[in-house]
């Protein structure tokens, strides 16, 4: 289930906050081995951030329509910045992978930059297609447990 | 209370905690990600009650502890500390949550349908003791449907208000940032709801089972029943530096409305905590429901409830007891052996003035 996100695409059909949430569902190599193949002509990094924090999750409570906080999640954060391009880029994902997390950002930046688009254009419909693939798998599963109460 | 310090044990401390962690045996990644595997709803049980959501984490505590749940709980409570909060973020909605499992037992069609998702609910418990004998167990694979269910399913509480048979509330509106949060606030009683289904959430399971399950047997004027139980992942939507909001990942949630028949309208409870725990889950929305009574019994006092559930203080308020008490202890046995000492004082003058009072009738 992709987020939708607001705003126009960023790269190829996605929007910006289509492209982080698919990054962030990525399989942690795949990412990490996309980012280094782009990286590699992006320029200096600077980093600005790269720790892992808490991320608290309010919940809307469906009686009385009351916000409030259900815990907090572990996320893993990076924030560079590319200065030659003059560019940010910014990545979290929930858990502690710091490399995750840092693949996302490049990738971000590059997409800022304008870099290696195509590249990660493809990256992004191959991975959108495999947790479309996956989140349908699972939801077949959960609909052949659907049942009619009259006849249970 | 007064204690004595522990001196001189250093040996004998050290060689304790070697002893615990001997016969837990050596740790690595493999036993963890087995924990992880596993085990996943103990996982989610300690991470609901942790209030912290990283399942790699949950499963180190739980292989370090050898399984002890509160000792796992305050590892992890104790984790938490030690991280910067990033952010507050995008409250989960209703349309957000991604379900495998959704069941009404007050209504049998509703919107949506019924859906049973992962659950022993109506199968045979059996232990296979032939795993035990070398044999594999290898439960039968799920046969998918041809077409997948829908991600979301819409809200049973919003179609029982548009029927009119609940009362609707409308939503307050309040920043992520502004939402009442007891880990930075104190519990302050009458509890606002946002720090009581925030308790809730993170209350102890047995603690909220016990309490629950004594409002359900009668000692309160509830009798739920499940309006809505529902097993999903949420997203963790935070917010790009330039605004764009996006998912981070998803979590695994469970939520739970009951509903009772109070006078000539229906009342609602709710509750809800990370991971897949139903039975937390339904206790607590009794209890929600319970303590918002007018006169609730003191069995569901919010004061009560909440006080007596919060597991890292209640675990940790009964083990300290079976730390050296010895002043306090050697100061109730001192008291005892005064008044002990005093009754046989005592009793010895009542003896001599009834000896001397016989001895006087005796006398001519």
């Amino acid at each position: 289930m992709i987020e939708p996100g607001a705003g126009d695409p960023v790269i190829g059909r996605y929007r910006h906050g289509e492209a982080l949430g698919i990054f962030a569902a990525s399989r942690p190599d795949a990412i990490k081995s996309c980012a280094e193949e782009v990286l590699a002509d992006l320029g200096e990094v600077s980093v600005l951030a790269n720790r892992t924090g808490l991320a608290m999750l309010p919940f809307t409570d469906t009686v009385r329509n009351t916000a409030f906080h259900l815990g907090e999640v572990l996320v893993a954060e990076a924030h560079i910045r590319v200065p030659e391009r003059g560019v940010e880029g910014y990545g979290a994902v929930t858990g502690r992978d710091l490399e995750h997390a840092m693949a996302i950002a490049v990738l971000d930046a590059a997409i800022a930059a304008g870099h290696r688009t195509d590249a990660i254009t493809v990256f992004l419909d191959g991975e959108w297609r495999r947790q479309q693939e996956d989140d349908r798998e699972r939801l077949r599963k959960v609909e052949a447990t659907r049942v009619e109460m009259e006849t249970f | 209370m007064a204690y004595v310090a522990t001196r001189g044990g250093e040996r004998a401390i050290e060689q304790a905690e070697r002893l615990y962690r001997a016969d837990i045996g050596a740790i690595g990644r493999e036993r963890v990600e087995a924990v992880r595997d596993g085990l996943p709803y103990l996982v989610d049980r300690l991470m609901g009650e942790a209030s912290l959501y990283e399942p790699d984490l949950a499963a180190l505590a739980l292989a370090q502890s050898g399984g002890d749940l509160y000792e796992a709980l305050l590892l992890l409570r104790a984790y938490r500390t030690t991280q910067p909060r990033l952010a507050v973020a995008e409250p989960v909605r209703q349309a957000d949550l991604f379900t495998v499992r959704r069941i009404s037992a007050a209504f049998k069609d509703i919107p949506g349908g019924q859906i049973l998702g992962p659950t022993l609910d109506y199968s045979h418990r059996l232990l296979q003791v032939g795993v035990l004998n070398g044999e594999e167990y290898r439960p039968a694979p799920v046969e998918p449907a041809a077409e997948p269910a829908p991600a979301t399913q819409p809200s049973l509480a919003e179609w029982q208000k548009a029927q009119d048979l609940i009362p609707d509330h409308p939503a307050e509106s309040v920043e992520p940032d502004e939402i009442p949060d007891i880990t930075r606030e104190p519990l302050l009683f009458p509890v606002s709801r946002a720090h009581k289904l925030q308790s809730l959430a993170r209350a102890d399971t047995g603690g909220t089972l016990a309490l629950g399950y004594a409002t359900m047997r009668g000692y309160g004027a509830v009798h739920p029943t499940v309006n809505e139980l529902r097993l999903a992942e949420a997203p963790v939507r935070m917010r790009h530096p330039c605004g764009t909001v996006f998912s981070a990942g998803r979590v695994r949630v469970s939520q739970t409305e009951v509903v009772s028949k109070s006078g000539g309208s229906l009342q609602l409870g709710f509750s809800a905590t990370f991971g897949w725990n139903e039975v937390k889950t339904i206790a607590a929305a009794t209890l929600d429901l319970a303590s918002g009574q007018p006169d609730p019994h003191p069995a569901s006092n919010e004061e009560f409830i909440l006080y007596h559930t919060e597991a890292v203080e209640s675990s940790g308020f009964c083990v300290h007891f079976k730390l050296p008490h010895y002043v306090t202890f050697q100061s109730h046995l001192d008291a005892l052996r005064r008044v002990k000492a005093d009754r046989q004082q005592a009793a010895a003058i009542a003896a001599e003035e009834e000896s001397r009072h016989e001895t006087n009738e005796a006398v001519p």
